[in-house]
């Protein structure tokens, strides 16, 4: 009888029973519906991005809905890291075995110094580093340009032991370019990628819906295109890859592992469907089942194979 | 993890009962004991009768009315866009995906006599069941009610029933008097005849900011019901916050029932 395939994965040295897992900033240990059991069955968990001091976020209306996806101008608002490492951080390591910690930094200095503070901290597996916020001027400054980028996973290689995640803006000419720099300047992983920068106006108010104007674009509408991004960079670059943008079920994880991901973070679909990652893991072990893989493994970059 | 019990649900409803009020409005009688027998007044749920790749987010409504016995409640509401134009399609049997209770509810002080109650269009609303209980404990209600026009009261009824005194304010005249809301609750505070433990208030903020200018001048305690768009509704997008003097508080969390003078009302 053969109804047992095996989700997990390793993304170099960062092992994950399977591949699914909140993205950054969509979920809340403190906040979440899931339970205790439920938490341990995601294949980690990754914070909101911490600072290394509090910050207070954009003023509000900071979400709107837009058609097939939102837009969001939160603005990495939190309590900082020394709030984090005391009182969210133990609520992490009760509820799952793989911890992520988001970064997010002012400066190359400032991203550096935060992640020596996470450092000891033996139950965090990786960083990853938010590059790419289109909220706050310096995300963005560090996603969209190659050299400041690269200097930046270079110095964060020598800061600390930890795993490196760069999550990638995909506010630029050519991801692959972003992606080969992050590599070469040491990146462990690579995800694939943050939102998109838009604006909504209201025609009645005639102001911008967004109280801080402009705003990221995720949800259903961007997936196709992030779909092409993981499968160009795939080709491109030798470490694993995270596929994030407007997965809502198993099918839409699934086109990610297809074009060349290993792993898959849903992000907006948990505000309307907070069971949706459980049923994502659900939804591909019945796949592989039904197409007689035995693992993940199996399918990952399938893609490139069938077609030639 | 702490207060776990105290969590919001995800469950499925049935639509029991559903009229339309006039072109704009709705009534819908929701089942879903679990959410009714744990719904507090000025709670709200989040709720979807689509699908997620039709409309991302669910969209927040007040509890209306709750009947825990019968384990349903109510809710009342516009329709103003696409996720209220597909609720207003709904039949009577339909399911319908709810997150809930969120929030959290008003608080009535201990020892409270008498309560004031002011509210505009929908926000009438979400006083209703604070009405409710108010009336239960024996406490005695002053409703202060105001829309553009007669028909725009809504639920009047029922909460003229509940409070000792209604009076009534509409922009064209066509019920109570015409011009401000606050016109009759100053009246009464400047007779300093009668004395509120507590004036609730929902609907506007304009309306709230018009009720802080008169707790400055004549110092009683309120609280304040507000909106913001929302993402989750259970306090994990930061997406729905307000400005208060403690920083940006989370409507769907600390709120979405504030004491009135910590709210920092600013105009976009
Ligand atoms: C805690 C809370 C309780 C609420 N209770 C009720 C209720 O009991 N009854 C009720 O009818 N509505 C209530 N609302 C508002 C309701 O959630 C919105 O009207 C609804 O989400 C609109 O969805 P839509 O898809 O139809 O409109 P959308 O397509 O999302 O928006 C259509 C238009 O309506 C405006 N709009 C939408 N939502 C809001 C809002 N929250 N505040 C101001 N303008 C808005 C938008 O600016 C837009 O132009 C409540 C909101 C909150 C936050
Ligand atoms: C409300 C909200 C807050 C977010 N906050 C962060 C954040 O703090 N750091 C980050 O790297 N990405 C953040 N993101 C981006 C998501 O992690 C994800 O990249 C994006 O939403 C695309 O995935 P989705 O379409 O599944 O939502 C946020 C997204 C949303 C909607
Ligand atoms: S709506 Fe997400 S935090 Fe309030």
């Amino acid at each position: 009888m053969k109804d047992k395939v095996d989700l997990s994965v390793n993304l170099g040295s960062l092992h994950l029973k399977n591949p699914v897992m909140p993205a950054s900033g969509t979920f809340d240990i403190r906040d979440t519906l899931l339970n205790m059991r439920e938490l341990n069955s995601l294949g980690a968990i990754i914070t909101k991005s911490i600072a290394s001091r509090r910050r207070e976020g954009n003023p509000g209306p900071r979400v709107w809905e837009t058609d097939g996806g939102m837009i969001n101008a939160v603005g990495v608002p939190g309590e900082g890291v020394e709030y984090f490492k005391e009182h969210i951080l133990p609520l992490l390591e009760e509820a799952n075995d793989t911890i992520i910690v988001s970064m997010v930094g002012d400066s190359i200095v400032d991203f550096c110094a935060l992640a020596k503070k996470l450092d000891n901290f033996e139950k965090i597996s990786a960083l990853e580093i938010n590059l790419s916020c289109p909220n706050l001027n310096n995300g963005l400054y560090f996603g969209v340009n190659k050299d400041v980028l690269g200097d930046l996973i270079y110095q964060l290689k020598k800061s600390t032991q930890k795993i490196i995640i760069a999550k990638l803006s995909p506010n630029v000419t050519d991801i692959t370019e972003m992606a080969l720099t992050a590599q070469e300047a040491g990146a462990d992983i690579l995800t694939i990628a943050n939102t998109f920068l838009g604006m909504a106006i209201d025609p009645e108010k005639q102001i911008p819906r967004l109280g801080n104007k402009v705003g990221g674009i995720s949800g259903p509408a961007i997936r196709p295109i992030i779909v092409r991004m993981i499968w160009e960079t795939s080709q491109k670059v030798k470490i694993p890859l995270i596929g994030v943008g407007g997965i809502t079920c198993a099918q839409d994880a699934l086109e990610m592992f297809l074009a060349g991901a290993s792993a898959v973070q849903i992000g907006c679909a948990n505000f309307s469907n907070p069971y949706v990652m459980l049923e994502v893991i659900q939804g591909i072990k019945e796949y592989l089942l039904r197409k007689k893989y035995s693992s993940l493994l199996d399918i990952i970059g399938l893609v490139h194979k069938n077609h030639f | 993890m702490e207060a776990y019990e105290n969590k919001p649900l995800l469950v499925k409803g049935k639509i029991r009962k559903h009229k339309l009020i006039s072109n704009n409005y709705g009534e819908m009688v929701i089942e879903a004991p679990q959410i009714a027998k744990r719904a507090k007044p000025g709670q709200f749920v989040m709720l979807s009768r689509w699908q997620i790749k039709n409309l991302l987010l669910k969209r927040p409504f007040s509890f209306y009315q709750i009947n825990p016995q019968e384990g349903r409640f109510t809710i009342l509401y516009k329709i103003v866009g696409k996720g209220t134009e597909i609720l207003s399609n709904s039949k009577i049997g339909d399911e319908i995906e709810l997150i809930g209770p969120c929030g959290n509810g008003f608080l009535l002080p201990k020892e409270a006599n008498r309560i004031a109650l002011v509210a505009r269009g929908i926000g009438i609303a979400t006083l209703l069941p604070l009405a409710q209980e108010a009336s239960n404990r024996g406490i005695e209600i002053y409703s202060f009610l105001s829309a553009r026009e007669k028909s725009l009261l809504l639920g009047r009824d029922s909460l003229e029933s509940l409070s000792f005194h209604t009076f009534y304010t509409t922009d064209d005249g066509s019920k109570g008097r015409k011009g401000k809301v606050t016109y009759f609750l100053e009246e009464l505070l400047k007779e300093n005849k009668v004395n509120f433990e507590a004036v609730y208030t929902c609907g506007s903020k304009r309306l709230a900011q018009h009720i802080q200018e008169l707790q400055q001048k004549f110092h009683f305690f309120s609280y304040v019901s507000l909106e913001e768009r929302m993402g989750c509704g259970i306090g994990a997008c930061k997406g729905c916050v307000i400005r208060t003097c403690h920083g940006y508080q989370r409507v769907c969390k600390e709120g979405p029932v504030f004491p009135l003078e910590e709210v920092m009302f600013y105009e976009r």
